[in-house]
């Protein structure tokens, strides 16, 4: 496999299972996390080259927060970040319009669950070639 | 989804601030002004000139010659307080402006771009400025037009009313002393002779300002008339402002339950989504082909999970029905039953679950522990939900004890276990719907959060109280008290 490799962070296992699943059809290599702890670990054991994260693990601003770490270390700046949700009904906010804001919601894709494969595998090409296209910095 | 058309804008029932409905009726006042202007010029007219009254019509026109430039200073210096609240400087273009501001402001009562820091104090002021002169005006018309044999007198109330509405109770029977003062001044100076009498000749046969008792009679008339309509207006216009004052309150309490409404729709189907979008990804892998061989081991690994979220589904929507439903119903079938009985089923239907954790699940009633007014289903159904989670939360090999106690008029049930415990901060919120300790939510990530919402309802609905005890690591102790026999 090389594809390209991949970090999962998301506190719902039976969803990771099935991401791994769709992912590794495509070859790319998964990794998975279960929580922001987790996810920290496994980026600082091995860099991925692209991050699939859930906007709420166990508390509701995990995901934004991990988002915005991983901008502000110079370290990992680099890796697009792809979030994935289904929380936006309950917040009552369209993540989509703020996505990308590096205050509030520093990732470089948004989609919500449940994720169509072809969108999903399209949007996950796309933040990879461009990450390999201009390197450092997004 | 709202739909616009049936739901009014939230800023209908907006209270118009005090300042801004002073200066409303301001203009207001002044608007009916010019139609008195006109009013009295085309009835001295047609009084004198058709009907052949006798009235000083000369007088008459120069009163409503006053009117007009006093009506026109009324109009500037409501203007120019408007101006110097909104601090604009006062140009030729602004000059324009602020006409063309007054005429629509005066014909149309078209309040725009209002400063709402106009001082209502000085509107206020304006307004018994204008009721005065009205009254020194009309007194003086009254004077050149028959004095008490002129029907116009009671106009004088018009003005008591208007000063109800938009003065101080205070400030409004001044208005009506005053206009009492005015009229009874203008009867004793004619009837005195202190001042001359314009009969009117043509409308009453002769002149009535030396009849003494119809001048006392009309000055007590009009005397009591005035003060009853400052009274009765006042009134009325103390009750609309309650009445209002209600319906704002109680609009405010339908918008808030309207959004705690939607803010639990969008919690349920956020719950249901996610359960969906989970189960729906594992079976598009399947159909996909993208899960290995047909029959494989990963393909049956999806399709396990789908199925187990599919049964999680099917437990929420089942729990969420079953409180939407007690909370519709609002008695429950209250019988005479057995709380032994119950106490015992409810330990033996959670055994197996126990064992499986080898967790010891002791269980001490009281002898005297007998009968009680309730319904039994939902009695055995909140003792099995506080079994089943104190089973839940408790690490293997811990223990789980219930105990009932008999006192004179309840019982007191008391479920305890050695379990995760619940931290001291979210202690309250555990009864809250929806809501799952964060510790709790570690052990199972896709519990309902609705088990102990129902408890609380249960017991709520039995008039019992609950309350818990708890020590994060340590365990969690639930008590509660049942009353034995009150008919709800």
């Amino acid at each position: 496999m090389g594809n390209g490799r991949i970090l999962i962070v998301d506190d719902d296992p039976d969803f990771v299972a099935v991401m791994k699943v769709v992912l590794e059809s495509e070859r790319y290599t998964v990794a998975a996390a279960c929580d922001r702890e987790q996810g920290m670990d496994k980026i600082q054991a091995d860099k991925p080259d692209l991050i699939i994260m859930d906007v709420m693990m166990s508390t509701w601003s995990d995901g934004f927060e991990m988002s915005r770490d991983l901008k502000q270390d110079p370290r990992y700046q680099d890796i697009p970040i792809l979030m994935l949700t289904g929380v936006q009904e309950k917040a009552g906010i369209s993540f989509k319009s703020t996505a990308g804001d590096p205050q509030w919601l520093p990732v470089n894709g948004f989609l919500d669950k449940p994720v169509e494969r072809e969108v999903l595998l399209d949007e996950v090409r796309n933040l990879l070639s461009r990450k390999t296209r201009h390197g450092a910095g997004t | 989804m709202r739909s616009e058309i049936s739901c009014p804008g939230r800023l209908d029932m907006e209270p118009v601030p005090e300042n801004i409905r002073l200066l409303k009726g301001a203009y207001w006042l002044a608007k009916l002004r010019w139609i008195a202007i006109v009013y009295v010029v085309v009835g001295t007219y047609v009084a004198h000139r058709v009907l052949g009254v006798g009235l000083n019509e000369g007088a008459l026109y120069v009163i409503a010659g006053l009117l007009v430039v006093y009506n026109t200073a009324v109009l500037v210096l409501l203007n120019r307080l408007m101006q110097a609240d909104h601090q604009v400087p006062c140009r030729a273009s602004n000059k324009i402006a602020s006409l063309y501001n007054m005429i629509v402001w005066v014909w149309f009562n078209r309040f725009t771009n209002i400063d709402p820091r106009v001082s209502g104090q000085a509107v206020k002021r304006i307004i018994n400025l204008q009721i005065c002169t009205d009254l020194l005006l009309l007194t003086a018309l009254l004077h050149f037009s028959g004095g008490i044999e002129n029907p116009l007198v009671f106009y004088f109330i018009f003005h008591m009313i208007i000063a109800s509405i938009l003065l101080s109770m205070r400030e409004s029977y001044l208005q009506a002393t005053f206009a009492v003062c005015l009229f009874g001044l203008l009867v004793l100076l004619e009837y005195k002779g202190f001042i001359g009498h314009y009969c009117l000749t043509g409308f009453v046969s002769t002149c009535l300002r030396q009849e003494k008792l119809y001048v006392l009679g009309m000055f007590f008339v009009f005397t009591t008339g005035v003060y009853l309509a400052v009274y009765m207006a006042n009134y009325i216009a103390i009750r609309l402002k309650h009445t209002e004052y209600a319906y704002r309150q109680a609009n405010l309490m339908l918008q808030e339950k309207d959004r705690i409404k939607d803010q639990y729709v969008l919690r349920v189907t956020h719950d249901i989504k996610g359960h969906l979008a989970t189960i729906q990804s594992c079976l598009a892998a399947v159909v996909d082909r993208l899960a290995g061989p047909a029959g494989g081991a990963q393909e049956a690994d999806l399709i396990h999970r789908a199925y187990r979220r599919a049964v999680k589904l099917t437990d929420f929507v089942k729990e969420l029905l079953r409180l939407t439903q007690m909370r519709l119903t609002d008695k429950s079938e209250m019988a005479l039953f057995s709380l032994r009985e119950a106490l015992d089923s409810a330990v033996a239907g959670v055994q197996l679950q126990a064992q499986e954790k080898s967790i010891t699940l002791d269980s001490n009633i009281d002898s005297s522990v007998k009968e009680m007014l309730g319904d039994r289903l939902s009695i055995e159904e909140m003792l099995t939900n506080l079994l089943q989670n104190a089973i839940r939360y408790t690490p293997e090999k811990g223990s789980v004890s219930l105990a009932a106690r008999n006192n004179q008029d309840d019982v007191l049930v008391e479920i305890a276990d050695t379990g995760i415990g619940i931290p001291e901060a979210e202690q309250s919120r555990i009864f809250d719907e929806f809501y799952r300790a964060t510790n709790a939510r570690k052990i199972e990530r896709d519990g309902t959060g609705l088990g102990l919402s129902i408890v609380r309802l249960i017991v709520e609905r039995h008039h019992g109280e609950i309350e818990v005890e708890s020590k994060e690591g340590s365990g969690t102790r639930f008590k509660i008290r049942l009353p034995k026999g009150r008919l709800s």
